[in-house]
């Protein structure tokens, strides 16, 4: 009888819940509908201030600190700064966006913005005039399906490091470089012509795109997701290029960022393939004697290095999306985007200043920024995701000597099927 | 006694009482006659309905709809909502329950004649009798909400088709039943590939092999050194017991980094040092089954430490008695060991060692440190050595997976609550056991 009638009560009281289940909801369509811009708003108004997520590095914060009072004292609209960790901020978007909380810009590499539109977490912008400014591969980058996502500040590739003690000159051709290998490669004593991470897709994919590999085909700024192309001819011979290295003992399996670094900067290592972020320690280690330089040629063509390219980008929840986008070309002009570089150490991805003064006069970086404008932008569609971990267990099959047309066919069907499993 | 009682209400009724109170809390205790707490009750469920009831009519519709407006909705949010909403109705039905109870309990009372107490008299006994669930109300209400509600979000994500394609706030997230758990168990679904289930069984094998025998191994090894250093001919007892506790002192990423780095095949002092006097050279990191033998050889020299100091505390507190008695019926040293000191030992602690199998079981620590999983493995999703929160972490950060993840971390929820009820009733079997 206790049973039957609190039953009954949780019933009732249920139904009297769920009876009026039609939710209020005529404050919808807040900022989100007016995606095409901000036209909606009034455009003469400014606001007082704008939110703005920086990066969590005290280096960059310090330069963009300085660069927001310029501004302030430039318009008058305060900036309200939020150091976090470029990496957290999609996360942290997603959440504070919709309840209110968002930035008006944030700051993200481009290789996420397939995911971050995906989200609905971005606006498209409107560069303008300035559109011309950057750097050709920086704007090929920000664009996802032939809008244009973020005003790209900072642009990086790789490139070659040499040891001027053991090499007098830069490798210009990958025959150069094999010669270096075949000359000073004693691995008994620890000693090696030329090392890089081979086995890590982000590093040895110029071997592959030199020869006409791509990983999606891309077509008036949109991927085609469907037409993978590593495993092709030119991807079969960029594999092949890499095996040998292995096989002929130039390049050991087990290499790691730390062994290769190590080993460099101990003075045992002819040429390295890696990223500015390594100038400090390398030029702490080998002083004048570090060189750079861009990448050596594959069969005569330039080697095609992935370009990363960060950029600020404009909140969907933004209710100043003119003034922001207003901040964000500010903060990627020549003038600034220079002082940018000159204290944070990344390379504008202004044409203007990637070619100015700042960076040309520094011996060290000027390389990268000529490698830029072989480099291709890493592609930004949320299908890459898909692409990493396959690709880059190819690459250590084909380093233990599997046959490379086999591995690249394997590895292309598992993206295949990681794509069609992750869209279900 | 009730029947010969002159105070009895004959005609007083207790399921019009209780009908009473089902249509409003507080209305049987009006027609009880207890005015102040039916009236009580009457402003809590009023100021309830007014309070809560628009928050939870948004969140009910919210987690059965999960939003019907892209961009607007955000499934998330919603999905909060109604669990917050769903905790409130429990806490509410329970009051309602206590209510319809109460009514009833009082309206059997005054009609059988008992002497009802007074409002100021049932205010004291309840502060004389409920004060500690007084105190502790509040703690678990909090409880409530910062332990269970996460928990019940997880497992309500693994029912869900949260995606990288399918991300709020663009889009919204719809109830899927137990399609994750099918692509899992039985490669249902959509798309020509089980690679699902083909990864999960695999991962899911590796990772029992691992738990049991990386487990079992410190546990072995830690008794047998606690033997050999309980044995009354050992001489420097204190500084061998240092020593063997030392792996146990150093942080252990500290450990499985410099670890991963000995047994790095071509650089690693493994190799490079030890192994080159036996011209041998493993492949440690490359091949999947040297992977698992390092991986489960660093497991027990991190874990057996804690082992031994547990063994020989409880070495030590076995009573002589026992092996003089033995001595004198002329016991081998095996049966000794058989018959006394194992049961003592594994008695006293199989609790604590069913929880060293549950740590192995989700140490993600030591997989993710020492070769983040790998080597890969041809035609397979998840590496070599990937046990199965290695693998949750990266469909969630590498894959963006998350639903999956979550029907994954479910599984995985389930197994170690297995273990954890299990360590439950050896405690109180050997509780009860020491009360007889």
């Amino acid at each position: 009888m206790k049973k039957y009638l609190s039953i009954f009560a949780m019933v009732l009281l249920l139904i009297g819940v769920l009876a009026a289940c039609a939710p209020d909801r005529e404050e919808s369509g807040g900022s989100n509908d007016d995606s095409g811009g901000g036209d909606s708003e009034e455009s003469g108004d400014q606001p007082e201030s704008l939110s703005v997520w920086v990066n969590d590095s005290e280096e960059q914060k310090a330069v963009l600190d300085t660069l927001f009072e310029k501004y302030t004292e430039e318009t008058g609209i305060e900036i309200e700064v939020t150091p976090m960790n470029m990496l957290d901020q999609v996360e942290a978007l997603n959440l504070d966006g919709p309840a209110g909380n968002g930035p008006d810009l944030f700051f993200q590499p481009h290789d996420r913005i397939g995911n971050i539109v995906l989200q609905g977490l971005a606006s498209p912008i409107d560069l303008g005039e300035a559109e011309g400014t950057y750097s050709e591969t920086a704007i090929e980058a920000v664009t996802y399906d032939g809008e244009i996502y973020g005003a790209p500040l900072v642009v990086e590739t790789y490139g070659t490091f040499y040891n001027k003690d053991l090499v007098e000159e830069a490798p210009a051709t990958m025959d150069e470089l094999m010669a270096i290998a075949e000359e000073q490669t004693d691995a008994a004593s620890d000693q090696y012509g030329f090392l890089m991470e081979a086995a890590n897709f982000y590093f040895s994919y110029p071997f592959f795109g030199a020869n006409g590999a791509y990983v999606f085909n891309n077509e008036g700024g949109s991927y085609d997701v469907e037409d993978i192309g590593l495993n092709n001819e030119g991807a079969v011979a960029g594999g092949e290029l890499i095996q040998s290295w292995y096989e002929n003992g130039y390049i050991p399996v087990e290499i790691n960022p730390d062994i290769m670094n190590g080993l460099f900067t101990d003075g045992k290592v002819g040429v390295a393939i890696t990223g500015p972020w390594n100038i400090p320690a390398y030029e702490e280690a080998l002083g004048d004697s570090l060189g750079t330089a861009i990448l050596p040629t594959v069969d005569g063509n330039n080697a095609t290095s992935f370009v990363g390219v960060k950029s600020w980008m404009v909140s969907d929840y933004s209710e100043n999306k003119e003034a922001a986008t207003d901040l964000a070309l500010f903060l990627t002009n020549e003038e600034n985007s220079t002082a940018y570089f000159e204290g944070a150490g990344e390379l504008p991805a202004n044409q203007a200043a990637l070619e100015g003064e700042a960076v040309t006069s520094n011996e060290l970086i000027a390389p990268f920024a000529e490698q830029i404008q072989y480099g291709t932008p890493m592609p930004s569609t949320p299908e890459m995701q898909q692409v990493w971990d396959p690709i880059n267990n190819a690459l250590s099959f084909i380093a233990q000597g599997d046959d490379v047309q086999e591995v690249l066919d394997e590895a292309v069907q598992q993206i295949k099927d990681n794509i069609a499993t992750a869209q279900q | 006694m009730s029947t010969a009682n002159p105070a009895a209400k004959k005609n007083h009724n207790p399921k019009l009482a209780v009908i009473l109170s089902i249509l409003l809390a507080g209305l049987g205790q009006l027609y009880n006659r207890r005015y102040v707490k039916g009236t009580l009750f009457i402003i809590l469920e009023v100021s309830f309905i007014l309070t809560l009831g628009q928050f939870i009519n948004y969140g009910i519709w919210g987690i059965m709809t999960l939003g019907t407006l892209a961009g607007t909705d955000h499934s998330v949010f919603l999905l909060i909502y109604g669990l917050v909403a769903l905790v409130l109705i429990a806490f509410a039905i329970t009051l309602y329950i206590a209510n319809v109870k109460d009514a009833k309990r009082d309206a059997i009372r005054l009609r059988d004649g008992e002497k009802v107490p007074t409002f100021k008299e049932a205010l004291r006994n309840v502060w004389d009798t409920g004060f500690p669930y007084f105190f502790v109300t509040p703690g678990l209400i909090m409880l409530v909400f910062i332990v269970v509600l996460p928990l019940m979000f997880t497992i309500a994500l693994a029912f869900t088709d949260y995606t990288q394609y399918n991300q709020p706030p663009r889009n919204l997230l719809s109830w899927i039943g137990f399609e994750n758990f099918g692509r899992l168990f039985f490669g249902t679904g959509a798309g020509d590939s089980n690679i699902w289930q083909e990864t999960f069984i695999s991962v899911f094998t590796w990772t029992v092999v691992w738990t049991v025998v990386a487990t079992t191994l410190q546990i072995a090894l830690g008794l047998f050194l606690a033997l050999l250093v309980n044995d009354p001919r050992i001489k420097f007892k204190r500084l061998i017991r240092t020593i063997l506790i030392l792996p146990w002192a150093v942080p252990a990423f500290v450990t499985i980094l410099v670890f991963a780095a000995m047994f790095n095949d071509r650089f690693g002092a493994i190799n490079t040092d030890v192994l080159a006097m036996f011209d041998l050279a493993i492949p440690w990191l490359q091949d999947p089954f040297w992977t698992r033998i390092a991986l489960i050889m660093i497991q027990t020299w991190l874990g057996f430490p804690f082992v031994f100091a547990l063994f020989t505390g409880i070495l030590q507190s076995i009573s002589k008695d026992w092996y003089e008695a033995a001595d004198v019926d002329g016991a081998s040293r095996m049966q000794k060991f058989r018959n006394i000191t194992l049961p003592h030992v594994l008695y006293a602690t199989a609790p604590l060692l069913i929880m060293q199998y549950a740590g192995n079981f989700n140490n993600f620590n030591i997989i993710y440190l020492f070769n983040e999983g790998g080597p890969p493995v041809r035609g397979q999703n998840a590496g070599g050595t990937d046990i199965l929160i290695s693998w949750v972490f990266d469909l969630t950060f590498e894959l963006n997976q998350y639903s999956m993840a979550a029907a994954i971390t479910l599984i995985l929820g389930l197994i170690v609550t297995g273990f954890a009820f299990f360590q439950f009733r050896r405690t109180r079997s050997f509780k009860e056991e020491g009360n007889l």
